[in-house]
């Protein structure tokens, strides 16, 4: 073998893509080469630098926004928002026997659910209490204000941590109702927002970025210097951030990229 | 009733499965064509075409491959006819072989294969724009795209040995435009 000839296998050898008989005689060759054992490491050192260029080019937000707010991809549900005062007693006091089963079962259910569901990622199945609470199956208990349930729920996690305490008035949305939920040994603590703005859930745990869901699309803000994951689950949408040692989970049934912006703009550097 | 959802939902998983491979697909738009504009509609395209028939797609195979692969063909069919391509450095074929080993650096340049990194980018984007097509193509699936030359020979429709011949020709093209920038320790021999 010739160097002419042991050029393109030396490209091979560096993508290890080279087979025998064709690896062991360039390797003979380039035991008795200097030249090839250098073009070698050239070549080593070219990939490189190329792989790591490459790693410097990421999508535009501009686009990636432009592509996730296709209705296509996160279809929006025509299901309407519904306030929490037609879940608590939305029956006469006759009935209200029956009400009080139907809380019981609707509360024990869903534990043993998500007892049997435990290896779901934290972020799906603190989503699901979403829904459970559309469909009225989530007793939760009424707060006169939010300091009221700002301090519920801070209390519930001995003030490790508090709720994020959002203001989004802005969008006809007011905190209404806190509840605590314990999944896989982990307090996630639920402030409720409702108006005419639709509904919203903004849950709050200690965790890290691990804890996004693995197929959730990242976006990263590069003024705030913080990852975003949107993710969604059975028409409701999920923006996931992280700030300090505690992780914010965004959920409505809002458009994604309205969602996405909603998260961008509230969260806070750590 | 319950098909027509059970078909929507799929089709949202496998929209949002596809989205993690966008920064992939913009990486290879980007090299592909001139104009960031451009790399903006080969990507948005790219993904409404993915959506669309997204029932020809296997589940549990290489979504990356297949999501590059229908970028390459609308990138083929649409930008190629049109020849909007990036704009090729002439100059440099005729020397494709003639000094690629006399240049090969005599002297230790240094640390073990580094690069300028602020420079990076810039100098391997510049480098990249100025070698044929064909060969730019191959590099960026191969060596951005992590993709194998079997892989890479069926996105971009070729045998898998004109994938090794035109990396290995691309590369001693790039290596003469990044010969400044990169260095590696020949006392390990």
């Amino acid at each position: 073998m010739n160097c002419d000839e042991a050029q393109e296998l030396i490209t091979a050898l560096v993508d290890q893509e080279l087979r025998d008989p064709e690896r062991s005689s360039l390797e003979v060759h380039l035991t008795e080469c200097t030249r090839c054992r250098w073009a070698r490491e050239e070549e080593r050192a070219l990939k490189q630098a190329i792989r790591r260029a490459g790693q410097g080019i990421l999508m535009p937000d501009e686009l990636r926004e432009r592509i996730l707010s296709n209705p296509l991809i996160f279809p929006a549900k025509s299901r309407p928002a519904r306030r929490w005062r037609d879940y608590i007693w939305p029956m006469p006091h006759m009935l209200r026997p029956a009400l009080t089963i139907a809380l019981i079962l609707a509360f024990t259910l869903p534990t043993l659910y998500w007892f049997k569901k435990r290896s779901e990622p934290i972020a799906f199945a603190a989503l699901q209490t979403y829904d459970l609470f559309l469909r009225g199956e989530l007793p939760v208990r009424r707060a006169e204000n939010s300091n009221e349930i700002e301090a519920q729920l801070t209390s519930a996690v001995g003030g490790r941590f508090h709720p994020m305490g959002y203001d989004l008035t802005a969008m006809n949305l007011r905190p209404v109702a806190g509840f605590v939920r314990e999944i896989d040994g982990r307090k996630v603590l639920v402030a409720i927002y409702q108006g005419q703005g639709g509904t919203l859930f903004c849950y709050t745990f200690s965790g890290s970025e691990k804890d996004a869901p693995p197929n959730a699309a990242r976006f990263f803000d590069a003024a705030k210097k913080i990852n975003f994951y949107a993710f969604s689950r059975d028409g409701v949408n999920a923006v996931f951030h992280r700030e300090g040692e505690v992780i914010c989970i965004l959920a409505s049934e809002m458009p994604m990229d309205e969602l996405l912006a909603l998260a961008k703009s509230k969260a806070k550097p750590s | 009733m319950a098909d027509n959802r059970e078909t929507t939902e799929e089709k949202g998983e496998f929209s949002r499965e596809a989205i993690s491979h966008l920064d992939h697909l913009y990486r290879v738009a980007r090299y592909l064509v001139e104009e960031p504009d451009e790399a903006h509609d080969v990507v948005q395209e790219t993904y409404l075409r993915a959506l669309d028939s997204y029932e020809q797609f296997r589940p549990g195979s290489n979504m990356k491959a297949w999501l590059s692969r229908i970028l390459y063909n609308f990138f083929f069919d649409h930008y190629r006819q049109k020849k909007r391509w990036i704009l090729i450095d002439d100059s440099s074929k005729d020397e494709e072989y003639s000094d690629y080993w006399e240049k090969v650096p005599t002297e230790n340049p240094g640390p073990e294969s580094h690069l300028l990194a602020n420079e990076l980018t810039t100098k391997v984007t510049d480098a990249l724009r100025k070698i044929p097509q064909e060969f730019r193509s191959a590099i960026v699936m191969v060596d951005m795209g992590d993709f194998s030359y079997a892989e890479a020979a069926e996105i971009l429709s070729c045998p898998v040995g004109t994938i090794r011949s035109r990396l290995s020709r691309g590369r001693r093209l790039l290596h003469k435009h990044l010969k400044d920038y990169i260095a590696f320790r020949k006392d390990r021999d």
